[in-house]
């Protein structure tokens, strides 16, 4: 049994690094001056980045306007929902202390209005977006019919729920002469949403398509109605209506109203001055207690005029570097009795 | 007490009756034997079976199921069931693999060649063939292939030696014998005309019975007992044939009767996890009952006004059905993919113990085998180990070394001066044959020069020579010993070479040739008599009973301390010890020494021993032996360790790990137990803490959607995210991970207790990282919130949505989980590597691609789109780096805090390797500059192996060894002391 020859120890493991667990390793290593020199310059890196941040969205102006109980009476005009073929329009005047440079974006903002419920989110028929079958409603319970079972086109609570008060921004430059700001009401959307996503069944004639459908029961007109001049705004089409179509996050959420076309007078931004917004007061929202506003911005590279991001990074600076010097004091005071394991 | 090996729970089944060369009268089970769980038509039902048994299993399918309730589900129809599905098909091809194995074994078994004698003729056929009634030849060498009555045999008397080292352990041959009646049945002709019956007792499982009547016709009824009977498995040895008529076939045979299942054990931290998963089947039950409530509660102040959504359905508002909803939405807390990660890794453990090298044992070509996988990370955590003695420690490698006479000892150890280490039992097998080291001419000296001891020294050496029970071989003028018991044959060897020769044996006496190998020769062969010994029991019952009770009491100031003594005591005793009144001074007082030596004790006792202190300190226990005697204990306690190669497989069989040598149990438990269970609890942990993560998260969305329901992340990327995204890195924790090197865990078998005292899993470490997750899922949610609910994040000044927030937040998710899982490693292998590296790069490649698939594949509508939008904002970018920076910050400023306060030993060791790395080789100084002597001690230690002071001192508490006590089928005294070896035995070899 002693004199086996090697070629017969059939079973003899395989002696690889990876059967024997000998692979080669290296370690993560919680060293008190790697941790602090790792600490040190990540809070360095934060409190810089915090600094930058604050200081670039400082840069950038914003004005919000909100116009729910400015305009009392439209409020209480469509608290009562017999009311909606009532039009009620409101003037809201205010001044630009200071011009906003660069492009300048307008949104509407909303408070309270949960997009974000499961119901609400699942209310929606892609199939019949993109324009391949117009009457595809399965998945927009509650609003999949009319009464009588035509379906509706676009089906599905979140259409039905669309914003649509009309907002028009004026620039007064002195008290009799008022020009409007002109805006844009191309590339709203993702580009995807509109060239992927939401498509017209076909471009000639868009009424003979939607013909045996109804439309959906807030609607003051059908989707074939929602841009007349513009057929490439028209039907799924519409920006506005694309850019409701994408559910927000949150019950507080802004969405793009309009760009500015920046021209003639508007070439650099908009000048300081005298503003009103003209708005047709439709989309109720004080019957759930919630607020609308409109918002003016400028915006620079990484987005709006939140500060939210840049005081993130520089208390995680700040936390980062405390951390450092506490450890370093318990290092130093420890570092000269440190016990060692051995000498127990 | 239960226990799986005591005898004789059976029902006994019905008595049979065998007809003789009539075989179509014979109805019995064949001979087949299939110890394979599935066959290919009962896969997938019993299979489905196993798994849905299991609690969790369980708990997904019906989620899957109420995921088919229009409605009811946030996350789609299947977002369960396919990782269920997939889950199940990684363990059913675990299943099939080792399946496969045992069926390939059986097949091996059943095709394996015999010879019956059918229609007159003598038939070499396979041994599923066989069947009751059958006259079978067996040749030297080879194994019954069923149980058989012996007729008779090539040597006189219808003889035979058989080992039955298959089914109880024992490697010395044992005699069986054919009744006179049938001893001269031995040509063919005779065996074909045989005619009759045989009436014996049903199948069972007692190895040492067998009643039964051989009824040959027109002869009288004559009885058969185990002496008659050969048992499949055993090999016939020194035997050129033997006929036989078969009596059991294959699921009926005493083997394969005692090859029962293995009781299931299961691990401690098994068990720990169990729990902790019921735990957190009730904080879900919790969030969902609170989520209901919240939405009830919203839909009431809300539900109303809300104008968008109150043409409705009343689904919403149905308490019933909303908690279907969120015990949907929050499932995942507990981690799917946990049980086949472990089940995975935990196969992989073993793979590697089969692997090690280091307990590859050449000298029988046995590598270690861990034939359950279940039990790894226990290997790390016992705390109480019970070895057999005889042949486990011994190797059954006796000397005669030592002994001491009327006060003097004789005999010396150069190597004395060395610690006895475990090497010294086991690892290098002496090279002598004599196994006589035994050299001191002292002895010899003092009865030549009439030494006051002399007689002593006389009377001992005969006594040596004289009282065994072995037999003498006389091989032309050498003697070879035939010892039941390697212990007699060293003592009789010893004898020997002191000039006490044992040379025959007659059924009276023995006789012993005193030789002085001194320069006077003298010859003078003497006859002992042998006055038979009844082993006297009854009388000393009472004073026993007495004097242990006595004796528990004088130690009573020995109990609850720490001693420093062994205790040793032996099987009569441990009776009484274990009787109910004093059985727990007793076991108090064992667990107090440091060693527990208990001998002559019967395999019952064993196990009986393991079970007492297996309930009495709730700690885990290790039993280790290589007899079938072993079995019981092996059984009994948490992990049981058979001694496989030359000493049969019934302890092997029984096992939970199998090694060769008894040495290799050291990296067994130091190196293979202590990393699988580092390794093991780490995965556990880390599958909790990365579920919790990503699912609390949906909680805190409820709060900002009205408790509607309504999910952050899209329903598929949820239902990867165990099975793809973050599969990786349980499995590189749980494979590669390892606290430090092999030669560490070795070197400082301290690093032991870590794992002993379950440092790594317990439930405050548990609700340690629960909490942790907590307060990560909360700034990886709260923190992209706040940073995108009023701001404009993109550039070109376009809102966001939902799935934009869920995206970022995944990837975040994502990535967190992964640098913690890199956080987690202590040792970064290539694997690890590409776990948490490649596990974000999955993510971001599968959200590239899931991006553009709509409208093409009509899955995921909102999703089209997501991954151009979330890749060029520039607060991704930032919120990457910041939030998962925020979140683990906080866990490298605790751990870096508590290495500076106080580095634990492991710490330390892991200072040592690096520096010892580094430095070539190290010595350290401490800071006046002196040599850190207890360092620069395990330093040198280098390359050597454990003391094994450390070894018992430190990490197994104790160690308790059992003295085997001889037992057989037939006694085997008896058979011996009626040898007559002077008489010339006509064997033809």
């Amino acid at each position: 049994m002693e004199e086996t020859p090697q070629h017969c120890l059939s079973r003899l493991p395989d002696n690889s690094a990876l059967k024997q667990q000998e692979l080669p390793a290296h370690r993560l290593y919680f060293t008190a001056r790697r941790v602090l020199f790792v600490f040190f310059t990540t809070g360095i890196f934060c409190l810089c980045m915090g600094i930058i941040l604050i200081l670039s969205a400082r840069s950038t102006q914003e004005i919000e306007i909100n116009y729910t109980r400015i305009c009392a009476n439209c409020a209480k005009l469509r608290e009562n929902a017999s009311n909606f073929d009532k039009e009620c329009t409101c003037s809201i005047p205010f001044y630009l202390s200071g011009k906003m440079m660069g492009n300048v974006y307008m949104y509407y903002k909303l408070y309270g209005f949960y997009q974000n419920l499961y119901r609400y989110v699942r209310s929606r028929s892609n199939r019949q977006l993109v324009g391949k079958d117009v009457k595809a409603v399965e998945d927009c319970a509650p609003f999949k019919m009319s009464e009588n079972k035509t379906p509706i086109v676009p089906c599905g609570a979140i259409a039905n729920s669309m914003f649509n008060d009309t907002i028009i921004l004026s620039h007064n430059i002195n008290s009799s002469v008022q020009i409007k700001v002109p805006m844009l009401k191309s590339g709203l959307t993702w580009w995807t949403d509109k060239y992927v996503k939401f498509q017209n069944p076909s471009s000639k004639n868009l009424a003979d398509e939607f013909r045996g459908t109804t439309k959906p029961p807030n609607w003051p007109k059908p989707i074939y109605d929602l841009d007349k001049k513009d057929p490439r705004n028209n039907g799924f089409l519409n920006d506005d209506f694309i850019v409701w179509m994408r559910a927000a996050a949150f019950p507080t959420f802004k969405k793009l109203y309009g760009r500015l076309n920046r021209t003639h007078h508007f070439i650099e931004g908009l000048p300081a001055g005298n503003y009103s917004f003209n708005i047709t007061y439709n989309f109720p929202v004080t019957r759930f207690q919630g607020e609308k506003s409109v918002v003016l911005s400028t915006l620079t590279w990484c987005g709006g005029n939140s500060l939210f991001l840049g005081l993130a990074y520089t208390v995680t600076g700040a936390i980062t570097w405390l951390a450092s010097f506490a450890m370093m004091a318990i290092h130093i005071t420890l570092k000269n009795k440190q016990m060692s394991f051995f000498h127990q | 007490m239960s226990r799986a090996t005591s005898v004789g729970d059976q029902l006994e089944a019905p008595a049979r009756t065998i007809y003789l060369n009539q075989p179509h009268l014979n109805k019995f089970r064949d001979n087949q034997i299939s110890t394979a769980k599935y066959s290919v038509l009962t896969f997938l039902p019993r299979f489905l079976y196993e798994q849905i048994r299991r609690a969790a299993n369980a708990f997904f399918l019906f989620i899957a199921l109420l995921q088919q309730i229009p409605d009811v589900s946030p996350t789609g129809r299947y977002t369960t069931l396919v990782p269920l599905i997939i889950i199940l098909t990684i363990a059913g091809i675990k299943e099939i693999v080792e399946d496969f194995k045992r069926h390939k074994a059986d097949n091996a078994v059943n095709k394996k060649k015999t010879i019956v004698l059918r229609n007159g003729v003598w038939h070499t056929i396979v041994w599923k063939e066989v069947a009751v009634g059958d006259i079978v030849k067996v040749v030297n060498g080879q194994y019954l292939p069923a149980d058989v009555v012996l007729l008779s045999s090539s040597e006189p008397q219808a003889m035979c030696y058989v080992e039955t080292a298959n089914l109880d352990g024992e490697t010395n041959l044992k005699i069986r014998q054919g009744l006179s009646h049938t001893a001269d049945m031995q040509t063919r002709e005779v065996l074909m005309k045989l005619s009759g019956t045989i009436e014996c007792e049903g199948p069972n499982r007692h190895l040492y019975d067998f009643t039964g009547n051989l009824n040959l016709d027109g002869k009288s009824l004559v009885a058969l007992g185990p002496d008659q009977i050969l048992l499949r498995g055993t090999q016939l040895r020194n035997t050129q044939w033997v006929f036989g008529i078969v009596v059991y076939t294959g699921h009926d045979t005493k083997l394969m009767q005692n090859s029962t299942k293995a009781p299931l054990k299961r691990s401690n931290v098994e068990k720990v996890t169990n729990v902790q998963i019921l735990v957190l089947f009730g904080i879900l039950l919790v969030m969902a009952l609170v989520s209901s409530a919240g939405a009830l509660y919203w839909n009431r102040s809300h539900g109303e006004k809300n104008w968008y959504i109150k043409k409705m359905d009343t689904t919403s508002d149905n308490f019933g059905y909303n908690l279907l909803t969120f015990i949907i939405l929050y499932n995942n807390l507990i981690p799917i993919s946990l049980l086949v990660t472990l089940e995975v890794v935990k196969y992989t453990q073993a793979l590697f113990i089969n692997w090690d090298t280091d307990m590859y044992y050449i000298g029988n070509d046995t590598p270690a085998m861990a034939r359950t996988s279940n039990l790894n990370e226990e290997l790390g955590q016992v705390k109480y180990l019970f070895s057999d003695k005889t042949g486990t420690l011994t190797c059954n490698i006796m000397n005669f070394k030592k002994c001491s006479i009327a006060g003097v000892t004789y005999g010396h150890f150069p190597e004395l001066a060395r610690e006895p280490s475990s090497d010294d039992f086991c690892r290098m097998p002496p090279p002598c044959s004599d196994s006589c080291d035994f050299d001191d001419p002292r002895l010899l000296k003092n009865i030549e020069d009439r030494h006051p001891t002399a007689p002593c020294i006389q009377e001992f050496l005969t006594l040596l020579a004289v009282c065994h029970t072995v037999v003498p071989e006389k091989d032309g003028d050498n003697i070879i010993y035939q010892a039941s018991s390697p212990d007699e044959a060293a003592l009789v060897k010893g004898a020997k070479k002191l000039g006490f020769v044992f040379t025959a044996r007659t059924p009276f006496s023995v006789i012993i040739e005193a030789v002085s190998n001194t320069c006077v020769r003298f010859r003078s062969p003497t006859s002992v008599k042998i006055v038979p010994v009844k082993w006297h029991v009854c009388c000393k019952v009472q004073a026993t009973r007495a004097a242990i009770t006595q004796h528990c009491t004088d130690l009573g100031n020995l109990l609850g301390k720490e001693n420093d003594v062994a205790l040793i005591i032996d099987g009569h005793t441990l009776k009484y010890a274990l009787s109910f009144e004093v059985r727990r001074s007793f076991l108090d007082l064992a667990l107090s020494c440091k060693a527990v030596i208990c001998c002559r004790v019967s395999p019952l006792q064993k196990s009986e021993i393991v079970d007492v202190v297996k309930k009495r300190v709730k700690a885990i226990t290790l039993a280790i032996g290589d007899g079938a005697n072993d079995v019981g204990m092996i059984q009994t306690a948490h992990v049981g360790v058979g001694i496989s190669g030359n000493e049969g497989m019934q302890a092997t069989n029984n096992s939970d790990y199998a090694i060769a040598q008894f040495s290799y149990l050291e990296k067994l438990l130091l190196v293979h137990g202590a990393w699988s269970y580092n390794r093991v609890t780490k995965c556990i942990l880390y599958c909790f803490y990365k579920n919790v993560v990503l699912y609390i998260i949906e909680l805190w969305f409820a709060f900002v959607n009205g408790f509607s329901g309504q999910i952050l992340f899209e329903r598929w990327c949820i239902g990867l995210y165990n099975v793809i995204f973050t599969a990786l890195p349980p499995f590189t924790l749980g494979i590669f991970e390892r606290s430090c090197t092999q030669e560490s865990m070795l070197r400082f078998p301290q690093l032991y207790k870590i794992t002993q005292n379950g440092e790594g899993f317990n439930t405050k470490v548990f609700w340690g990282h629960c909490i942790n997750a907590l307060v990560h899922s909360l700034i990886l949610f709260w923190f992209p919130m706040k940073a995108l609910e009023h701001d404009t994040v993109l550039t070109s000044g376009h809102a966001t949505d939902y799935l934009f927030v869920g995206n970022i937040v995944y990837t975040y998710v994502v990535v967190t989980v992964c640098l913690k899982a890199g956080l987690e490693t202590t040792a970064w292998t290539k694997f690890s590597h590409l776990a948490v590296w490649g596990s974000m790069l999955t993510w971001l490649v599968f959200f590239g691609i899931y991006s553009t698939i709509w409208p093409t594949i009509p899955i995921a509508p909102d999703m089209r789109g997501q991954a151009t939008m979330v890749l060029s904002s520039a607060h991704f970018w930032l919120g990457l780096f910041l939030v998962p920076t925020a979140c683990l910050i906080e866990d490298v400023a605790w751990r870096a805090a508590k290495h500076t306060c106080k580095k634990t030993l492991l710490e330390e060791v892991q200072e040592l390797e690096t520096k010892s790395r580094v430095l070539g080789k190290a010595v350290l100084r401490d800071s006046n500059g002196k040599r850190l002597n207890e360092r620069d001690r395990l330093i040198k230690r280098l390359g050597r192996k454990t003391p094994p002071t450390l070894f018992r001192g430190s990490s197994l508490q104790q160690g308790y060894a059992f003295s085997q006590e001889e037992h057989g089928a037939v006694s085997q005294e008896e058979v011996i002391r009626a040898y007559d070896t002077t008489k010339k035995k006509c064997r033809k070899k």
